[in-house]
């Protein structure tokens, strides 16, 4: 399992959800949050992607939060 | 493990080629949030890019090549030209704030002007009763209300 961390005045949390709704077919989600930070952990269902699979999930939740206009 | 980048401050840039990924700390007095966005934006279909804040007004980007493998240079290459693309996007992001009222002066009538002249009946049916009239100089008077004969006075039948 990895923890990706993705800071609350940087990403949108309704981004990093939409990210994670798209990537759901490739891995398991635990998500969470803090007052800092929207947390998600991911279990790839195939270790060899793990790094490509984060990468990505990162890439689409920043660019819905560009697309948005920022956290807000 | 991360190492220092030739000719970069150590403090604001670091490579770790295990990972062959990139850290820089921008600083967000100098580079606004919108144009950080917009730069990591355009890197997006090159390298995974990951956003962070370690420090209250810093915020750190991080560069990863999408294949896993980088030597130095390639990082250092991929360090400079996001630093070029934040420069290029923090002054289109000041460019845009000192003309916002040009431009949305100019959207609007650009808009008024494609919604068409208002039609007889939008005319008829415009109501002015809302709007306070001032007309200290009579300008809305007609003629015969401001320079008119006037009606005579009724004159007292016992004069002499």
């Amino acid at each position: 399992m990895t923890e990706l961390r993705f800071d609350r005045q940087l990403y949108s949390g309704e981004a990093v959800d939409q990210a994670v709704k798209a990537f759901a077919g490739f891995a398991a989600f635990e998500l969470e949050q803090t007052d800092a930070h929207w947390v998600v952990r991911v279990t790839p269902r195939d270790p060899k992607l793990a790094r490509r699979l984060l990468g990505e999930l990162g890439n689409h939740a920043l660019g819905l939060t560009v697309q948005r206009g920022g956290a807000k | 493990m991360t190492t220092p980048i030739a000719d970069l401050p150590a403090g604001l840039a670091a490579a770790d080629l295990a990972s062959a990924a990139v850290h820089l700390l921008v600083d967000e007095e100098l580079y606004p949030l919108p144009a950080i966005y917009g730069a990591a934006y355009v890197f997006i279909d090159r390298c995974y890019v990951f956003l962070d804040r370690p420090e209250g007004a810093r915020v750190r980007v991080s560069l990863a090549a999408k294949s896993g493998a980088a030597d130095e240079a390639a990082l250092r290459a991929l360090v400079g030209e996001f630093a070029n693309e934040l420069l290029s996007c923090a002054f289109r992001h000041q460019i845009t704030q000192d003309n916002r009222v040009l431009i949305e002066t100019a959207t609007m009538q650009a808009l008024a002007g494609a919604m068409g002249q208002p039609s007889l009946d939008d005319l008829a049916k415009f109501d002015f009763s809302d709007q306070g009239f001032d007309d200290p100089l009579g300008i809305a008077m007609s003629w015969e209300e401001k320079h008119g004969k006037k009606a005579p006075k009724a004159e007292s039948e016992g004069a002499p």
